[in-house]
C-alpha cells in the first residue's frame, strides 16, 4: 500500500468523540517527522492539537509549533477578513466595506459563505509557494468537524457550483472543488471506534465522501482498540469470582467487538484498516501522540 | 422514590433538553429519561435527531419517521414492568419540519416561492443554528399542543453551543434588523427592489457584490422582501421559542463524558446556559470507569500465575482510567458549583437495548449508585 506521504491534503474525520483530533496530531507530527513541512487545521473549535503536543495554543494565524510542523487554527472571522482582503486588494477598501454593517450583515445569510472562507483559507495554503517555487507547506492535515458537518462542509464548494450564480464566489468554489476530487492531491482518512455507531458513521461518512464530494477514503484507523487477552478458558476459570468474571468478560467482549469492527470497515471501506490500541496514560499529552504516531508508522509512510 | 435531582425533573418538567457534544450518549439519556417518566405515569414523547436507527432499535421500533409513533407495550416487556402512561417517540427531520413551518406561517401565494428558493434550502438546512432552531421550534409548537406531558428532546451534534442557545436570537434578530428595512423599505414602496439596492448603498454594495456577485445579493434581498409577508408570524415564534427554553417549566441536561478532554466543552456549555438564564437540571457524566475494588485486587491474588497477570493488568487499566474519570469529573464539579453531577458507569457493552436503557435509568435517577 502506498503511504499518505504521495498525497498532500489529508482529511481526518469521524464521529464526535472517536479521536479525530488525536489521529490528526499524529498523523501531522510524523509528517513533520518525515521532514515535510507541514500544516495542521483545525476548523473554528477549541484548539486541542498544540495542546496535545505540548505547545501553546496557535490561534487563527498560521504558527511554527516546532521543526516542519506548523498549525492553526481556522476561524471565520479572521478567514473571511484574508478573503475579503484578496479579493479587494486593500485594506482600507476592506474595512469600508467588510466593516459596514450591512455588509455584516448580509454575509451572514449569504449560504456557504462562512463554510466557503474557512476551506479557502486551507486550500489557500495548500497552494501557497515558497519564493524558490516549492510548495511552502508539503502536507497538510484537516482535523475536519464530525460526520454530519464534516460532509456539508466539504461539499460547499460542489454546492456552490451547481447553486451560485456565475460570480467570484463560484469560481473560488470552483478551484476549491478541483483539489478536493483529485485523488492525487486529496485522501480521506475515516476514524471509529471498536463500537457500533461510530463504525456505522464511518461507512457512512465514506459513502457521502465518494458518492457527493467525490474524495476518495485512502484508509481507516480504529482507535482504542482493545487486543485479545482473555480466552474461553480463562473465563471459565473465573466463574468463581463474580466480580473479576465481569472485567474479564467486559475486556474479552470489547476485545471481540474490534475484530468485528475491524473487518466491518474493511469490507465495506475497501481500504486498510489501522488499530491503535487504547492507551492508559495518566495524562494526554505528547507521549501519547508519539505511541499513536508508532501504530500509524505504515499508513503514512507505506509498506516497503 | 428518586434520589437525584432528575426525579423531580420527570415528575414536573414539561421540557428537558439533553445537550452536549458529539458522542456522550446524549441519545441514549433522552430515552432513558422518556421511558422512565412514561412507566412513572406521564405521557412522554422522545423527539431525536441522530440521523441513525438507535433509539428506534431501543425502542422496538422499525422505523422512527418524522411523525410521532407510540412504542409497543410489548418492548418493554423484557423489563417486566408496564408503562402507566404512554411512551411516543419520532426522529425529527428537518427539512420536512422546515418546510412544514414554511407552509404554516407564509401567506398562501408565497409559499412556493419561498420553498423553492435557493436562499430558504440554504438558510433550512446548512446555516449555523438553524437546525437546532428548528428542533426547538418543533418542541414549542408539541408544547402548545399539549398532547404529552413532558417531551424529551436530544439535541443535533453541535460544533458551537452558541449555535444552539442563540438559534431564536438569529433569528429575531434576521427579521427585526434595521440593514434589512432600510434596504427593502424603498424597494417596496417602487417594487423594484433589485435597483434600490444598488442606488442607495453605493460603492460600498459595489465593492461587496465584487466578492458575492450581483446576482447573488438581488436574489437575497429578493427572497427577504417574499419573507417579509410572513415577518410577524415567524416572529411570534421565534419569541415563543426563546419565552420556551427560559420557562421554568424546562430544563436541560447536560450530558458529559468523563475524560479531562472533553471537560472544557461540558464546562463551556455549562456557563453558556447559565448565561443565558437557562436550568441546568443535572450534569451527567456517562460511562465513567468504577475504580477496581480492595476485594477485587486480593481475589486477584489467588488465581493462577497466567491469570492473575492478565487480571491484574486489566485491573490496573481499568484503575487508571478510573482515576482519570475521577480527575475529569472533579474538575467538572469545580467549574459548575450547586448543578447537581450524576454518574453513570461505564457498561460491559453499550447501551442498544431497552434493558441497557432501563440500567441507564436506575442509575439516572439513583436507584443504583457507584
Amino acid at each position: 500500500m502506498a503511504g499518505l506521504l504521495d498525497k498532500r491534503l489529508w482529511v481526518v474525520s469521524g464521529k464526535g468523540g472517536v479521536g479525530k483530533s488525536t489521529v490528526a496530531a499524529a498523523l501531522a507530527l510524523r509528517s513533520a517527522r518525515a521532514g515535510r513541512r507541514t500544516l495542521v487545521c483545525e476548523v473554528n473549535t477549541q484548539e486541542r492539537i498544540s495542546r496535545f503536543l505540548e505547545h501553546p495554543a496557535a490561534g487563527p494565524e498560521v504558527k511554527l509549533l516546532e521543526e516542519n510542523l506548523w498549525a492553526v487554527d481556522v476561524r471565520p472571522q479572521e478567514a473571511m477578513r484574508e478573503y475579503g482582503l484578496m479579493v479587494l486588494r486593500f485594506e482600507a477598501l476592506y474595512k469600508t466595506v467588510f466593516e459596514n454593517r450591512l455588509v455584516r450583515y448580509f454575509l451572514r445569510f449569504i449560504p456557504s459563505l462562512q463554510e466557503l472562507v474557512l476551506l479557502g483559507k486551507i486550500m489557500y495554503h495548500l497552494q501557497e509557494k515558497l519564493p524558490d517555487g516549492r510548495w511552502r507547506f508539503d502536507t497538510i492535515v484537516l482535523d475536519a468537524p464530525a460526520t454530519g458537518h464534516a460532509i456539508s462542509f466539504l461539499s460547499v464548494p460542489q454546492v456552490l457550483v451547481q447553486t451560485v450564480p456565475q460570480g467570484p464566489m463560484s469560481r473560488e468554489a470552483q478551484k476549491m472543488r478541483d483539489l478536493l476530487v483529485d485523488p492525487a492531491v486529496t485522501a480521506a482518512v475515516l476514524v471509529a471506534l471498536p463500537e457500533e455507531m461510530p463504525v456505522n458513521e464511518a461507512l457512512e461518512l465514506h459513502a457521502a465522501l465518494k458518492d457527493k464530494v467525490h474524495i476518495r477514503t485512502h484508509a481507516a484507523v480504529l482507535n482504542q482498540a482493545i487486543p485479545e487477552r482473555f480466552t474461553e478458558a480463562d473465563l471459565e476459570a473465573l466463574a468463581g469470582h463474580p466480580e473479576l468474571h465481569r472485567v474479564a468478560q467486559a475486556n474479552h467482549d470489547r476485545a471481540s467487538l474490534t475484530v468485528l469492527a475491524g473487518t466491518k470497515l474493511e469490507r465495506n471501506l475497501h481500504a486498510p484498516v489501522f488499530n491503535v490500541p487504547r492507551l492508559y496514560l495518566p495524562t494526554f499529552g505528547r507521549d501519547a501522540i508519539e505511541q499513536v504516531m508508532g501504530h500509524l508508522e505504515a499508513l503514512v509512510m507505506g509498506d516497503k | 422514590m428518586s434520589t437525584t435531582a432528575l426525579g423531580p425533573a420527570l415528575a414536573k418538567k414539561r421540557v428537558l433538553i439533553c445537550v452536549g457534544s458529539g458522542g456522550v450518549g446524549k441519545t441514549t439519556v433522552a430515552a432513558t429519561l422518556g421511558l422512565r417518566a412514561a412507566v412513572d405515569g406521564r405521557d412522554s414523547l422522545v423527539c431525536t435527531i441522530d440521523p441513525a436507527k438507535r433509539l428506534a432499535n431501543s425502542l422496538g421500533l422499525s422505523a422512527l419517521g418524522n411523525a410521532e409513533t407510540q412504542v409497543p407495550a410489548s418492548a418493554l416487556e423484557p423489563l417486566g414492568v408496564t408503562a402507566r402512561a404512554s411512551l411516543h417517540a419520532m426522529m425529527l427531520d428537518m427539512k420536512q419540519t422546515w418546510d412544514d413551518l414554511i407552509t404554516r406561517v407564509a401567506p398562501p401565494d408565497q409559499r412556493e416561492r419561498i420553498l423553492a428558493n435557493r436562499f430558504y434550502q440554504s438558510l433550512s438546512t446548512a446555516l449555523a443554528g438553524s437546525q437546532e432552531y428548528i428542533a426547538m421550534e418543533k418542541v414549542w409548537e408539541l408544547r402548545r399542543k399539549g398532547e404529552y406531558e413532558l417531551v424529551v428532546l436530544d439535541t443535533p451534534p453541535t460544533a458551537h453551543a452558541l449555535d444552539f442557545l442563540d438559534a431564536p436570537n438569529r433569528v429575531l434578530d434576521f427579521l427585526d434588523n434595521e440593514a434589512a428595512k432600510w434596504l427593502l423599505a424603498p424597494a417596496l414602496k417602487a417594487g423594484k427592489l433589485g435597483m434600490s439596492l444598488f442606488n442607495r448603498s453605493g460603492y460600498v454594495l459595489r465593492a461587496l457584490s465584487k466578492f458575492t456577485g450581483t446576482e447573488m445579493l438581488q436574489e437575497l434581498s429578493s427572497f427577504m422582501l417574499s419573507l417579509s409577508g410572513m415577518n410577524e408570524g415567524f416572529r411570534e415564534r421565534a419569541r415563543g421559542v426563546r419565552a420556551l427554553l427560559e420557562d421554568a417549566s424546562t430544563g436541560f441536561v447536560l450530558v458529559t463524558s468523563p475524560h479531562p478532554e472533553r471537560m472544557d466543552e461540558a464546562i463551556h456549555f455549562s456557563t453558556l446556559l447559565k448565561q443565558h438564564r437557562m436550568e441546568v437540571v443535572a450534569l451527567v457524566v456517562n460511562r465513567v470507569h468504577p475504580l477496581p475494588t480492595e476485594a477485587m485486587w486480593q481475589d486477584a491474588a489467588t488465581l493462577t500465575p497466567t491469570r492473575r497477570a492478565k487480571v491484574e493488568e486489566t485491573l490496573r487499566e481499568l484503575q487508571v482510567l478510573a482515576e482519570q474519570d475521577g480527575r475529569g469529573i472533579a474538575q467538572l464539579q469545580a467549574a459548575c458549583p450547586g448543578i447537581p453531577l450524576i454518574q453513570v458507569p461505564r457498561f460491559g457493552l453499550d447501551v442498544h437495548d431497552i434493558t441497557s436503557l432501563w440500567q441507564t435509568g436506575r442509575f439516572l435517577l439513583g436507584d443504583d449508585t457507584f
